[in-house]
């Protein structure tokens, strides 16, 4: 009996240890994909999300910058290192190389959160003014991203009316596999939703976000125009730049903006960087100590030579630092910093384990904008465009005041804005796609070549990962 | 006498009344061995239920008939038979059992090797007992087929590669199931967190494991069901026995060093081929903004720095264990301690562990057994960045690399003592150009990482013996691993510079508790149907809870803990994750007259990471066994004089994989982040609703025979995985922006087929001269047959290499390697072979755009590079490999020559590209060898300064493939034991001295540090890839083993 007894314990405890709740653990320390929209402020935390997306390490935490620097006449390669764009630089990129596929690859998660906001918004429950703030906020920052990766990775918009090959457009949210295939949609194509997203962002974005950080650190009005003056400017669509620089610059100096965000030159340079959020500061990435781009990304790792710094890029002597023009008293000179026989570009000094916010807007890049669109829509000596460059020129040098008499020609005068965009937005991304819009070769510097606007090197190559996976694009030519 | 007889005859009496009478009586006897007798010996009349053991002096009693058979067993002896005659006393003598006879554990029980039909190989604890290593898994290499156990470097603690049967996951883990007594225990490259590396099998003790089983195939391992796809490596820990009242106490001291060092170029012939290599990219030394100069100390000595020297050193390793063991027929206990302090050849890497056990087995009454085992470790494991963990092979500070590319014309210290530092990297001396790598000096002394291990694996059973032959047990395990991780990187110099000095700690705590519940059935039917059955149930729970924080930018010098001065803190290593596994499982052997077997397992298991529709997987495995020396037939053809043993076996069954899958695979999910100081949310995973096990279907063919009464054994077999439902990262176009452009599937098919034999033999036994040999040997061939729908080729990175790629049709891991065609003899350029064939060259010197050119006419072509160019090579697993132990033994001298090889495969040697690359880096002697005039041949290209690409740091080239066969004699052991004359004086069991050498020899025609060699560890898909690592080490060892 006693044995019945045990065998009976003994097959219910085999049996009896079915235990489904352990079967189906929840997550602790992630949210579900069934309820990430579940309530507003979950909502509120995936459109800074996005914000999140563009600021990683390989794109706006600082790569994309100095990929887009390093391209141009301004830099030497210090390190010869393949890992710190190297091959950017020296213009020996090949489909598999890192920055080629870790910047389209963090541009397209970017947009895919974009995507993914702008698809969940359609149910979410939050109010309707949040929805659509919500939205022109995500629809900004695809239009960034789209815009910067066209810079790169397509013929310029200038050379045929963007009649190329441009991106994969993706405008749905991409969770599941089995989308991989997509074409390359044509520049214009890319160009056109870009403004199209910019421009349903103007319509919605808040005319201001009220504290200074919300102002510099998130989209408003402001920043969608701004923003829009660039892409019109890389289009070369010159009337276009000149409307939307009307909306957010005065007719006269001193220039402001006159509605939104009163967004303005700063009184001096040396105020707009570090975790500046002046009026100048239309749009910049914020980073804390425990927000950071990651090891070998940020801006102070590539230009500054100080122990913060990896002294990786130098100013290159030949380029826009020997400019006669650029007196020694300008306060920007103040930013170019010589040691060990070498001058540094020190726009970035905070450390990497606690940087500097990015600023991808300022306002001096506006004034330029329009000075520039000015002069190019009425192939005149424009009165305001010049108005425009001294007023970036004379914030860190009164000495120098232009006048129409300064130059012989239109020419002299758009040579001039060039100039005045090299010193001012010096190692803020502005070398190469200035040059390309402009259908302008790449100088030699260095050791890195020369290269022209029909070199396979002018574009980036579409990433290797993009065309194994996505059988429908093409390479660009020669790569 | 009188008294005894007449009990004896009452007892008689008695019994007639219920049995015919005269025909039974007592038989009594003692069992003993050649050391004396047996305790707890079975010893059953054949044929029948009537069975005794032994007891505390060997004697037993038992009814028998005149003319029944007697049959005495004990773990590890062979069965001996007696017949009973008129006698009442039997005493029977056992013998060391043959191999045939030894008992095997298998999952969940025990059986005779003999009733096996599956293939598990057998490794006894004493073999690798006195081998100077971290953790056990480091002695097996060659020590049984179908097993092939590497190591990857020479780093202390360094995790052994272990393949059973071939690699058999892509993305999951191939390494096995690693059961500690019963219950599971956390293994894995997981717990590599920082640079010390960390391997939880260092946690036992080597002196207390008796012994090893490796379940290869179906038919054993099916019993772990989900689990067993990788194999199954039980190890079962040592247990007091009946009587045997033992002490032994293990004692030894060890020197380690590394060996095969490769020459690099002292300080002139640094600063002449750097010099050289100015002039030749035509940008000469000028003495103001260029080149590299020697300079003297303050003694005006020529500073030329030795950094092997600084980097590596002679470690001293002491190890002490002691045990003491015994029992009577109720209570059997073990108890044992241990103290391992070992330093390694890299300065500052240092192992110490301490363990405690204690086992203990209790029965209550003739049916309720108690017992259990309690097991604490503490170890700590002291590290430095070697860049030889897997992982970190392009670590900037890792010492390995640092050893042979620093400048060696600049020094460690400044002539006034202080460390030559520049803001990252070392003071540049006297050279005008600057260096590249960190201070090693600056980073040996101030960097301090670390790992310390609190690991409990201790278990409890309940026994239960319900009716004769039916068992019940209950089995409650727990194995808890308590990790702290701390490091410290100092701000000057190296990893931490960036941050200006940081400490990061983390705690992680691996929890897992398995219940079991088993009901076992053993039943002779009738003297010919023999059958055990066996069914159970298991649950387990396994958690991580780890946490920490990095504090950077320290205040002060001074401060070189995590509770010092810091500006900023973050997080680090936060884990919080759980499992859950349910299983049902059950098995049937049935053999008839030990002649022909057949046995079948089932599994059915539960498992938490798996989509909800696809939890529960079935597993099955059976197998055919045939005696062929049991019968007659046979015997009638083959003498048993000659083959005494002849079994043939097969098995067939589908295992699955779970192992190393992520606890949410199947799940999808967004992550909060930061934006400056906001909190985010944003799509983090993509899961897959359809996940579910990986399966591999097993085959296994084999026979396994005994000649010339067992003085030659072996086994020969034949294995075959096809393993199904891969689950792997299948890529998306990197547009579609799904995070990490891949989401899992259950879409890749692999195989992997071989053939095993393993011989063992008694070579001499000529009086006190004795010579055992065994052999083993193994082939192994992988075939990828599937991947993603595409077949997309899966490339592989060693870290920030692409190295290795999985294509269907090749072996897993093969290389992606660039051709290349030696040197030019005109010109000194490398040359490269575009993928159609197209012969090209490069010039470091030349302007970017015109550095390559075509070898047949010169005209400037476009790059050579992987993705255009690359062609598959292989294989990188090796193809064979096997190991050869001799046993020599002499009076009291006993020799152990253990032999390991591996072949057949190619190594990828990275770390040549960094010895020849021609930037700051130091360089290997072999550069002097390098092309200068028109008409050299040579295969090092002219010397151009910053190439960084005729020699393969750019892309791997095949200029940098070698084969990978070597041979290895990994121990030599010398031993001396007391004779027994002066033994019993001294009243000691035992007493033995020895001597041992670990990496004795390398036989190999591989030019790198070692062809055994793994920089990415166990990682499945880049195999024998050498970059940057750390050499092997050589170990010599004295010690001495003593019992009372």
């Amino acid at each position: 009996m006693k044995n019945l007894y045990l065998t009976l314990i003994a097959a219910i405890l085999i049996v009896s240890c079915s235990d489904t709740e352990a079967l189906n653990p929840v997550n602790q320390t992630r949210i579900s994909d069934a309820n990430a929209f579940a309530t507003p402020q979950r909502i509120e935390q995936l459109v800074l999300g996005i914000y999140g997306g563009v600021k990683v390490g390989n794109f706006y935490g600082g790569r994309f910058f100095n990929y887009q620097d390093v391209r141009g006449p301004e830099f030497i390669n210090e390190r010869n290192n393949g890992v710190t764009n190297l091959f950017t630089w020296s213009f020996g990129v090949q489909s598999a190389t890192n920055e080629v596929q870790n910047l389209w690859g963090a541009a397209y998660t970017a947009i895919n959160r974009s995507n993914i906001v702008i698809s969940g918004l359609e149910t979410a429950t939050v109010s309707a003014a949040l929805k659509t703030r919500y939205l022109a906020e995500a629809r900004f920052l695809r239009a960034l991203s789209y815009y910067s990766l066209v810079t790169l990775y397509a013929k310029p918009y200038t050379q045929d009316n963007g009649a190329s090959p441009g991106l994969p457009l993706r405008l749905l949210p991409e969770t599941s596999s089995g989308n991989s295939n997509l074409v390359r949609s044509s520049v214009a194509d890319i160009y056109n939703q870009v403004i199209d997203d910019l421009n349903f962002a103007e319509l919605n974005l808040p005319l201001t976000n009220g504290l200074a950080i919300n102002n510099t650190s998130r989209a408003h009005r402001n920043t969608a125009i701004a923003l829009k003056t660039r892409v019109y400017l890389s289009m070369g669509k010159y009337p276009e730049v000149v409307t939307e620089g009307n909306k957010i610059v005065s007719a006269t100096a001193p220039f402001t903006a006159t509605s939104g965000v009163p967004n303005a030159l700063a009184s001096s340079i040396g105020t707009v960087f570090a975790r500046a959020t002046t009026a100048e500061n239309v749009f910049s990435f914020a980073y804390s100590s425990n927000d950071t781009p990651g090891t070998q990304n940020s801006l102070v790792f590539y230009y500054n030579s100080t122990s913060n710094g990896g002294s990786e890029y130098s100013l290159a002597p030949t380029g826009i630092v020997s400019n006669t023009g650029w007196k020694t008293t300008d306060a920007r000179r103040s930013f170019n910093v010589v040691t060990g026989g070498k001058t540094w570009v020190h726009k970035w000094t905070s450390p990497q384990a606690d940087p500097d916010f990015v600023p991808v807007i300022r306002y001096s890049e506006v004034l330029l904008n329009l000075s520039e669109a000015l002069v190019r829509s009425s192939n005149s000596l424009d009165a305001r465009a010049i108005q425009l460059l001294n007023a970036v020129r004379g914030r860190s040098d009164a000495t120098t005041v232009f006048t129409s008499a300064s130059f012989t020609n239109v020419q002299a005068l758009l040579d001039q804005i060039a100039i005045e965009r090299r010193i001012e937005l010096l190692g803020e991304g502005f070398s190469s796609p200035d040059i390309m819009r402009l259908k302008q070769n790449f100088p030699a510097k260095g050791l890195a070549p020369l290269v022209i606007t029909t070199d396979t090197q002018y574009l980036w190559p579409i990433p290797l990962n993009e065309l194994l996976y996505n059988k429908l694009a093409v390479q660009n030519p020669g790569h | 006498m009188r008294l005894k007889l007449k009990w004896v005859f009452s007892l008689v009496l008695a019994l007639s009344m219920q049995f015919s009478f005269a025909q039974e009586r007592t038989v009594s006897g003692v069992v003993s061995d050649a050391s004396g007798p047996i305790p707890g010996a079975n010893v059953v009349v054949k044929g029948s239920r009537n069975g005794v053991q032994t007891d505390f002096d060997g004697k037993f009693s038992i009814k028998a008939k005149v003319g029944d058979v007697l049959v005495a067993s004990f773990v590890g002896m062979q069965d001996v038979a007696v017949k009973v005659g008129i006698s009442n006393t039997v005493n029977i003598k056992l013998q060391d059992g043959s191999v045939l006879e030894e008992v095997v554990v298998v999952g969940y029980g025990t059986q005779k090797r003999r009733d096996v039909n599956g293939a598990i190989a057998k490794i006894a604890g004493d073999r690798i007992k006195d081998i100077p290593v971290q953790s056990f898994d480091q002695a097996l290499s060659g020590a049984a087929s179908g097993v092939n156990v590497s190591q990857p470097n020479g780093v202390l603690g360094n995790q052994a590669v272990i393949r059973i049967r071939g690699v058999n996951s892509i993305t999951l883990s191939s390494y096995p199931l690693i059961v500690i007594d019963g219950v599971p225990s956390w293994n894995g490259d997981n717990l590599n967190q920082n640079q010390a590396a960390n391997n939880p099998l260092a946690n036992i003790n080597q002196a207390d494991i008796e012994s090893i089983e490796v379940l290869k195939d179906a038919s054993s391992a099916a019993i772990y069901g989900s689990r067993a796809a990788a194999g199954v490596i039980l190890i079962t820990t040592k247990k007091g026995k009946a009587g045997k009242f033992t002490v032994n106490f293990d004692s030894s001291v060890s020197f380690t060093k590394p060996f095969n060092l490769i020459d690099v170029l002292d300080a002139q012939q640094f600063t002449d081929i750097k010099n050289e290599g100015l002039r030749n990219a035509g940008i000469p030394a000028n003495g103001t903004t260029r080149g590299f100069y020697t300079m003297n100390d303050a003694n005006g000595k020529l500073v030329d720095t030795n950094w092997y020297d600084l980097i590596y050193r002679t470690g001293v390793a002491t190890n002490h264990s002691v045990s003491i063991s015994g029992g009577n027929e109720n209570t059997k206990y073990f108890l044992s301690a241990g103290q391992l302090e070992q330093e390694g050849m890299f300065v500052n890497n240092d192992f110490r562990r301490q363990t405690g056990r204690f086992t203990l087995d209790q029965k209550v009454t003739s049916w309720l057994t108690l017992g259990g085992t309690f097991n604490y470790t503490n170890s700590r494991n002291n590290g430095i960045s070697t860049g030889s963990v897997a992982g970190s092979t392009f670590d900037s500070s890792g010492a390995a690399r640092l050893a042979f590319a620093q400048a060696p014309n600049v020094g460690p210290f400044n002539n006034d003592g202080t460390y030559n530092l520049a803001p990252t990297q070392i003071g540049q001396g006297n050279n005008l150009t600057p260096l590249q790598w960190p201070n090693v000096k600056y980073i040996l002394d101030n960097n301090k990482i670390s790992n310390q291990n609190d690991h409990f694996i201790s278990n409890f059973y309940v026994g239960l013996k319900l009716a004769k032959g039916l068992n019940f047990k209950s089995l409650y395990g727990i194995d808890n691993l308590l990790v702290e991780n701390k490091d410290f990187l100092g701000p000057l110099n190296g990893n931490g510079q960036q941050f200006i000095g940081v400490a990061t700690n983390t705690m992680n705590r691996y929890s897992r508790k398995s219940i079991q519940n088993i009901l076992d059935y053993n039943v002779s039917l009738s003297e010919n149907h023999n059958l055990s059955a066996l069914v159970g149930s298991e649950r387990q729970y396994s958690k991580i809870d780890a946490w920490g924080a990095s504090r950077r930018g320290v205040s002060d010098p001074f401060f070189n803990e995590y509770q010092g001065g810091f500006n900023t803190i973050v997080v680090s290593g936060n884990l919080l994750t759980e499992n859950y596994l349910e299983s049902y499982f059950g098995r049937v052997n049935y053999d008839f007259n030990k002649k022909y077997f057949v046995s079948v397992n089932a599994r059915r298991d539960g498992y938490s990471a798996f989509a909800p529709d696809n939890k529960w997987g079935n597993f099955w495995g059976g197998s055919l066994g045939w005696n062929l020396t049991e019968e007659t037939f046979f015997k009638n053809i083959v003498s048993s004089d000659i083959v005494n043993q002849l079994k043939l076996r097969a098995s067939y069954g589908v295992v699955g994989n779970n192992q190393g899958l992520n606890d949410f695979a199947s799940s999808s999910f967004y992550d909060a982040g930061v934006n400056g100081s906001n909190t985010t949310l944003f799509y983090n995973r993509a899961g897959n609703d359809k996940l579910k096990w990986e399966t591999s279907n097993k085959t296994d063919l084999g026979l396994n025979f005994g000649l010339f009464n067992d003085v030659i054994t072996g086994e020969l077999g034949y294995y075959k995985n096809d393993i199904d439902g891969l689950i792997l990262n299948v890529p998306q176009a990197a547009s579609a922006g799904i995070p990490g452009n891949s989401i899992l599937a259950n879409v890749g098919s692999m195989r992997n087929t071989g053939y095993e034999a393993t011989l063992s033999a008694k070579i001499l036994d000529k009086g006190s001269f004795k010579w055992n040999a065994s052999f083993n040997i193994t082939s192994q061939k992988n075939l990828v047959t599937a991947l993603d729908a595409n077949n997309s080729d899966i490339i592989v990175a060693t870290q920030l290499e692409n190295t290795n790629i999985i294509r269907v049709g090749q072996s897993i891991g093969n290389f992606y390697i660039v051709q290349t065609g030696g040197v030019n003899p005109a010109n000194g350029r490398r040359i490269f072979f575009h993928g159609d064939g197209t012969a090209v060259q490069y010039d470091h010197s030349a302007p970017v755009a015109t550095r390559w050119t075509k070898v047949s006419d010169g005209s400037v072509t476009r790059a050579a590079n992987q993705a255009l160019d690359a062609k598959v090579m292989g294989p990188a697993l090796p193809t064979f490999f096997g190991g050869f132990n001799n046993t020599f033994a002499y009076k009291g001298f006993d020799l152990n020559v253990s032999v390991y090889f591996s072949g057949g495969n190619y190594v990828y040697n990275g770390t040549q590209a960094g010895l020849r690359d021609q930037r700051v880096w130091n360089n290997s002697v072999d550069v002097l060898n390098r092309w200068q005039n028109p008409g050299d041949v040579t295969d090092i290209p002219k010397i151009v300064f910053g190439d960084n690409v005729s020699n393969g740091s750019s892309m791997p080239i095949s200029a940098n493939l070698e084969k990978g066969d070597f041979m290895k004699v990994r121990n030599i052991a010398l031993g001396y034991n007391l004779p027994k004359s002066l033994l019993d004086k001294m009243k000691l069991a035992n007493f033995r001295f020895y001597l041992s050498a670990q990496n004795a020899f390398t036989f190999t025609n591989y030019s790198g540090f070692d062809p055994e060699i793994s920089s990415n560890g166990n990682a499945n898909g880049s195999p024998s890839v050498d970059r940057n690592s750390a050499p092997m080490a050589r170990t010599f060892s004295f010690g001495f083993n003593l019992g009372l």
